[in-house]
């Protein structure tokens, strides 16, 4: 716990100090900024205020952000040699890797939290689904810390930072579109349902479009992405391990 | 001596390893080395480069486990007890790797912190001093010359008042002033740790340690004091003599002398190759020479640096030697030395 806690204040520290995350935010809300101007001027007061609009494009987004922000956790100790120093200490690799994940997840926390804004603007000019906004906002956050810690076993694959977040963005993205797969798929009908089902299910929309962000919050949508979380950060550690019984 | 430690054991090595291998695919690293290292001594290890010791102290070190073998260091062993024994060790990897970005006193604060360092800011401040970068500890790493870095690298071994210390190849890319420095450095505290430092360098473990190690190949080819080593690695190998007298006059007349092979007008004067390893010509050399009534100007084995020396050692190997003969073993303390 210890270690952990050591890991996690010095990764905060430098995503606070870091120009790609300053980067990131900055894109983020500008662009989001803008998004939500041409929305609500759209629609003129006319339609009922969707508070899930933001959360929703965020999670779209994270094929981006998250592999920016995971790519350097683990290439850049393999590279400067510094993760043979840190696997010396008294310290386990899971540890180390728990403690840099949460460092992320507090990081994309943050981001997410500065969004919550456009829902105080929503509340002024019309009336927001409070359950709704809760849930998408919920959704968004469990999702993000699921696409943080998938992108992060690239980290820790390669030292190359580049390669880590080029893999990251296409295995989010690949889990981002089983949905439309799954449409494909089910067209075809060549097998029954059951296989589009079972492709729907693995990916990432349907935990989230059609429950969470709808304000529908459902056990299992929970567990889909917490167990993500846990099987990805087990990965890392396994091969953080098995790059150290090669060394 | 395989089986269960007694504590009496435990008491005399802070280092044990039996039959070490590391294996990476098809290659073998480490051919299953043998040795043992005391409290308060300086032990040094000494190979060329791809002998293998960087990969012996990466298991020393529990970064990494041994493919067989075992290793026990500070009573635990390396592999099933890795935590305790890290605990116990402070490490300073070759090259030095550092978070460039931190300031000294963050990056030692961030290892402590891990470490659970007791009094941290206390201690921070005490091996900044011990390594005299007090005045420096707020640079960034970044900024600080190689000297410097290996100061903080050596701070950080120290965090956490280990027994023992492995430094591997510490002064390698230092200038000669801050090699000097690191040597005294070393040498301090090896009084009151165990220390096993390794280098490539033959000069530098006469200078530094109580012990000498020489790996080659992945195998110990000799160990002992530096002074028995060096002796015993003289013996029997080639010697040059210069005297004031045509060198190729000098070569006719140690030909011979008794117990020479060969001697051979070089550049710079005659080397005389003896008939057996067990045989050193020098005081018949010089004698030979001052008889003569030539004055001698010099006489000293061909061998001065570590590739000479290995060199040496191999074209002994040929002459039919047993690497057996070659090493030195201190009875006292080699039950264990495989050799
Ligand atoms: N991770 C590795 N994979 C394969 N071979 C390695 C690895 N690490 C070291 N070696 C090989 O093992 C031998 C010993 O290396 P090393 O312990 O680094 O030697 P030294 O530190 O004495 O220079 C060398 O031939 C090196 O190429
Ligand atoms: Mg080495």
């Amino acid at each position: 716990m210890r270690a952990v806690w050591a890991v996690f204040k010095r990764e905060v520290s430098l995503y606070f100090r870091s120009p790609i995350a300053y980067a990131i935010a900055f894109a983020l809300l500008v662009f989001l900024g803008f998004l939500f101007n041409g929305f609500v001027t759209q629609s003129n007061g006319q339609f009922p205020a969707d508070a899930t609009a933001i959360p929703g494009l965020i999670t779209f987004l994270l094929f981006l952000i998250a592999p920016l922000l995971t790519m350097r956790l683990l290439a850049e100790e393999t590279r400067e040699g510094t993760l043979e120093l840190l696997m010396t200490l008294p310290m386990s690799e899971g540890a180390f890797i728990i403690g840099k994940f949460l460092a992320a997840w507090f990081y994309y926390t943050v981001l997410l939290l500065l969004t919550v804004v456009y829902y105080f603007i929503l509340q002024w000019i019309g009336v927001p689904d409070q359950g709704t906004a809760f849930g998408a906002y919920l959704g968004a956050w469990l999702y993000g810390g699921a696409v943080l810690a998938l992108t992060m076993i690239w980290s820790a694959v390669t030292e190359d930072q580049v390669v880590a977040a080029f893999l990251g963005a296409a295995t989010v993205l690949v889990l981002y579109i089983a949905e439309n797969a799954a449409q494909a798929i089910a067209s075809l009908q060549l097998t029954s349902d059951a296989m589009a089902n079972f492709v729907r299910e693995l990916g990432l929309q349907a935990h989230f479009g059609a429950t969470l962000a709808q304000g529908i919050i459902r056990a299992e949508d929970i567990l889909y992405f917490l167990f993500l979380i846990v099987a990805a950060l087990f990965i890392t550690t396994r091969i953080v391990e098995t790059r150290r019984w090669r060394a | 001596m395989v089986g269960a430690f007694d504590w009496t054991e435990r008491e005399r090595f802070m280092i044990e390893v039996e039959h070490l291998t590391k294996r990476y695919g098809e290659f073998t690293a480490l051919k299953g080395i043998s040795f043992t290292a005391n409290p308060g001594q300086v032990t040094g290890f000494l190979g060329p480069n791809g002998a293998g010791k960087t990969t012996t102290m990466r298991i020393l070190t529990g970064f990494t486990p041994p493919s067989s073998g075992r290793a026990v260091v500070a009573g635990y062993d390396v592999f099933n007890q890795s935590m305790d024994v890290r605990k116990r060790v402070g490490y300073l990897p070759e090259n030095v790797p550092l978070y460039r970005d931190m300031t000294a006193r963050g990056f030692l604060h961030y290892m402590g912190e891990i470490r659970g360092v007791k009094n941290l800011r206390q201690k921070v401040d005490d091996v900044l001093a011990r390594v005299a970068l007090l005045d420096r500890a707020e640079s960034r790493i970044r900024t600080l010359s190689k000297g410097m870095r290996q100061r903080v690298g050596l701070a950080q071994a120290l965090l956490h008042d280990p027994e023992v210390l492995i430094l591997d190849e510490p002064t390698i890319g230092l200038d000669p002033l801050q090699v000097l420095e690191l040597r005294a450095l070393v040498r301090e505290l090896g009084r009151d740790h165990t220390l096993l430092f390794s280098t490539h360098i033959l000069s530098e473990v006469e200078q530094v340690c109580d012990r000498v190690i020489i790996i080659d190949q992945g195998r110990i080819v000799a160990s002992g004091s530096p002074f028995e080593l060096r002796a015993e690695l003289e013996r029997g190998g080639r010697v040059l003599v210069r005297a004031d007298a045509p060198a190729d006059a000098v070569a006719a007349l140690l030909g011979t002398v008794p117990g020479v092979a060969l001697a051979e007008a070089a550049n710079d004067g005659v080397v005389v190759t003896p008939v057996s390893a067990e045989v050193d010509p020098r005081p018949e050399l010089a004698r030979a020479v001052v008889q003569q009534g030539w004055r001698l100007i010099e006489l000293r084995p061909v061998a001065v640096n570590l590739e000479e020396i290995f060199l040496e050692l191999t074209r002994q190997e040929q002459a039919d030697m047993s690497i057996a003969d070659v090493a030195m073993v201190d009875v006292a303390e080699t039950e264990t030395t495989e050799l």
